[in-house]
């Protein structure tokens, strides 16, 4: 952070002679002295578009439904190992959404999906007015009569765990299960929407995004969707070193803390992380052109520093001692550790990686 | 959303590496051409041609205000709930929305639902008709049992206050080379009353507008603004732009407005504190009153405001502070092409290119800046087709704001949309056009005996901006 604010003075004073300097570099441009090869990113992009981001949401959606399964397992015999697989359906979910964070734009923002499916808080007081009521719980009734803040991730992480991981089976009222099902068929129509709009069975926006250029009315230039690749992830970079393992911890307040109720910060981070792996290395399950083969033509050395730093933050927040409320007090070096290593990413980003993609000309 | 430095990246670069794709839009090739006017916000613009756009923050601000503006971001996304609650309490009782975000999404422009989505970030003005005294100015008056804008939504229990059904009829017009472009003209039924609605209600559709460059707009000099306008048509160019005053909560006095459809709100801390009050049922020290004040949803609400001033004031400075996006394409002859259409069909008359900023105290990231908004801030009769007649302060019922034109060219990128205009009607940037009618008809008369070409040009060049 201090970093980025000792730059932007220094950006204020570059910025007033920027038009100059660019006018010389032009000149020298239109002479035909210093033309680059343009960078042709269309594989990259499709790679990114499918073999990233469809594939992560497909996989979201195939977990949804084994979640659902298993939230309707749970609901027919309410056992302690059945409440144990749900809450593992829950955490196995969970893994590829935080990993689709570092491309949180597109359909997911544009219809609504992010925060169906992600807000924060959970409005625990209409939740119990809810389990209350006489009001049937359908996931049409959720979906329609109900806020964000009553569904999604966080409110089944709610009903599945309540606080930490010593939830038993035996304490959940029968309202509670008819919640919990008809939010997780909800939470499924939304993953199912998800994969849809960037499916070609679906809006096809895989498409939008591995189409980019000339004629293209949301991204009229590869540049702009290379852009896009690389905001996404500096984004969720921001959010994890700045936001979702900071806030906590600068306060020391544990309301401030992400999937609290399950216990599963860590993993949320680290799989934030392991998002802005797969877009940087054009892979999920199967293996694509990633941003890598790009950064490496132009700076062998920085992709190799870059893969390491990745690496690095995933290990790092990985050696936190869970749960992560607690370390927030407890475990301070390692929580700033953490908090230093994705810093690192992020600076890389956007010290680094940011500036290859915007000097250089894409088809 | 928290971009912070991908403008400040940007800037760097356009710097250091004059010679590459970005700037040889900023600069003409072989001829002489005014650079700045890619720089839509002056120093505040940044490059960025993604869907983070309008997220970015300004990129001249120092290491304070930087850090106001990020604690403005969080609270902009602040997500509200049913008190008492740890996080966010507050909420409602009855609503539109739950954080200021939902509907600007992405800090950009909301739209009217698609078939079988709910109300998202469109919301309904309502009051009911000044028929004691024609000639005076007031503020609307609230309709008994629903105030100044129905609030479809409510917290567990309560009853919303209704709900609005949307019909579209398509109007087909003819452009003079035998073009046809249809026009879909709404039609809005208030539904699920949860008590009667009076006849003769005036009911007004208000989409969420963007909220980037909003400290620029802020700090325009009230003299400027002023010179464009022309009441009477004194010039008969058949333009005139008149300003509207409203009243000021904080000074109370009348005072120029300035933001929302019809310049209803005299600055940003009003604009933000009405937002919380009308949009989310918050109190502010502003409106310390519930919405739903007199109403059987009222629930007594503690005497201190459940937005605080400090989080009032770095929301205020967020939006004052949020960069305006860089032109794209400024030397393409197309783009140029349709800027001189742009002018010679009068569109520059209200939609005015450049501008300078004055002094806006406390912020002076946005002050002395030259900007390009394509806005005099004035208000303007759009004639019947548009008119919502819904009078507001000096405004009419056929009266609106010319809105800026800044970013309408990334709104597809940003918001994943093309609806424009009050209530979102037009469904591409050429519907918009061709709903102009009042002052503007003759403009849009001009563009209907356009060619093709020249209408694509007209296009490309606000796809540009």
């Amino acid at each position: 952070m201090k970093f980025y604010k000792v730059c932007t003075l220094f950006c204020c004073f570059l910025f007033t002679t920027s038009l100059l300097i660019g006018c010389i570099g032009c000149g020298e441009d239109d002479d035909g002295d210093d033309q680059v090869e343009a960078y042709d990113a269309g594989t990259m992009l499709n790679d990114f578009a499918n073999t990233v981001v469809l594939a992560t949401y497909t996989d979201l959606d195939n977990k949804a439904g084994e979640l659902l399964v298993a939230v309707k397992a749970l609901a027919e015999n309410t056992t302690q190992a059945n409440l144990e697989k749900a809450q593992q359906a829950w955490v196995a979910t969970r893994k590829p959404w935080e990993q689709s964070e570092a491309f949180l734009f597109g359909p997911v923002d544009t219809q609504g999906l992010d925060p169906a499916l992600d807000s924060w808080p959970v409005d625990r007081v209409s939740l119990k007015a809810v389990l209350d009521s006489n009001d049937e719980l359908t996931a049409d009734f959720v979906k329609d009569g109900l806020e964000d803040t009553q569904k999604g991730f966080h409110t089944i992480e709610f009903l599945l765990f309540r606080e930490g991981d010593q939830h038993k089976a035996s304490d959940i009222a029968d309202r509670e299960l008819e919640y919990l099902v008809a939010s997780t068929e909800y939470l499924k129509e939304s993953t199912s929407q998800l994969r849809l709009a960037w499916s070609p069975e679906g809006e096809n926006f895989s498409h939008t995004v591995a189409s980019a250029g000339e004629g293209n009315a949301v991204y009229p230039s590869q540049s702009s969707a290379v852009q896009e690749m690389v905001n996404g992830m500096i984004t969720i970079a921001d959010e994890v070193a700045n936001g979702k393992i900071s806030d906590p911890y600068n306060e020391e307040d544990t309301t401030l803390v992400e999937s609290q109720f399950s216990f599963n910060s860590i993993s949320d981070f680290q799989d934030n992380i392991r998002g802005i792996q797969n877009v940087y290395m054009g892979k999920f399950t199967n293996d694509g052109q990633g941003l890598n083969e790009f950064v490496k033509g132009q700076d062998a050395a920085l992709d190799s520093r870059f893969q390491s730093e990745i690496k690095n933050a995933i290990d790092t927040i990985g050696a936190i001692p869970d749960p992560f409320r607690d370390s927030i007090t407890a475990n301070r070096s390692a929580v700033q550790a953490a908090i230093d290593a994705v810093s690192t990413v992020h600076l890389s980003l956007e010290q680094d990686i940011l500036p290859l993609v915007q000097e250089s000309d894409f088809n | 959303m928290k971009n912070i430095i991908i403008g400040i990246t940007l800037i760097f670069l356009v710097s250091v590496v004059g010679c590459k794709s970005e700037s040889q839009s900023i600069i003409g090739i072989g001829k002489s051409f005014d650079s700045s006017s890619a720089l839509s916000g002056g120093d505040t613009t940044i490059f960025d041609a993604s869907s983070h756009a309008f997220s970015i923050p300004a990129p001249n601000l120092s290491t304070a205000a930087l850090e106001r503006h990020l604690e403005g971001d969080v609270e902009f996304e602040a997500v509200f709930v049913t008190a008492p609650s740890e996080v966010n309490p507050g909420l409602g009782p009855i609503y539109n929305n739950i954080s200021c975000v939902n509907c600007h999404s992405r800090d950009g422009r909301g739209r009217p639902p698609n078939v079988d989505e709910k109300l998202v970030s469109l919301l309904f003005r309502l009051s009911l008709p000044n028929t004691e005294n024609l000639e005076s100015v007031k503020p609307p008056i609230p309709v008994p049992g629903y105030g100044t804008q129905l609030n479809n939504r409510a917290i567990y229990g309560t009853q919303a206050e209704g709900s609005v059904k949307i019909e579209y009829n398509e109007h087909p017009l003819t452009a003079e080379d035998g073009t046809r472009i249809h026009l879909r003209f709404p039609n809005y039924t208030i539904t699920d009353t949860y008590k009667p609605l009076p006849d003769v209600v005036e009911v007004s559709p208000r989409v969420a507008p963007a909220v980037f460059g909003l400290g620029l707009l802020e700090a325009i000099p009230e003299k400027t603004i002023l010179t464009f306008a022309d009441e009477g048509d004194v010039d008969e160019d058949g333009i005139s732009g008149k300003p509207n005053y409203v009243w000021d909560v904080v000074e109370k006095r009348y005072a120029l407005g300035r933001f929302g459809w019809k310049a209803n709100q005299p600055n940003l801390l009003q604009q933000v504190a009405s937002a919380y009050h009308d949009d989310m049922g918050l109190t502010t020290s502003l409106f310390l009153l519930e919405n739903s004040f007199g109403q059987p949803q009222y629930t007594q609400n503690s005497t201190t405001p459940e937005v605080s001033d400090e989080i009032l004031d770095v929301v205020t400075f967020y939006v004052q502070t949020l960069a305006v996006p860089a032109r794209r394409n400024v030397d393409d002859p197309q783009v140029m092409h349709g800027e001189q259409l742009f002018v010679q069909a009068q569109c520059a008359s209200c939609h005015i290119p450049t501008l300078r900023t004055g002094l806006l105290r406390g912020v002076p990231s946005v002050s002395n800046q030259t900007i390009h908004p394509y806005t005099d801030m004035l208000l303007h009769d759009m004639g019947p087709d548009l008119a919502d007649n819904r009078p507001d302060f000096h405004a009419s019922g056929s009266e609106w704001r010319t809105p800026p034109l800044w970013g309408i060219g990334l709104v597809q990128t940003v918001n994943g949309h093309t609806n424009f205009l009050h209530d979102g009607r037009a469904r591409n940037l050429m519907e918009a056009i061709l709903w102009h009618g009042g002052e503007a008809e003759k403009s849009r008369d001009i563009i209907l005996q356009m060619s093709k070409n020249e209408r694509d040009a007209l296009i490309a060049f606000l796809r540009s901006l």
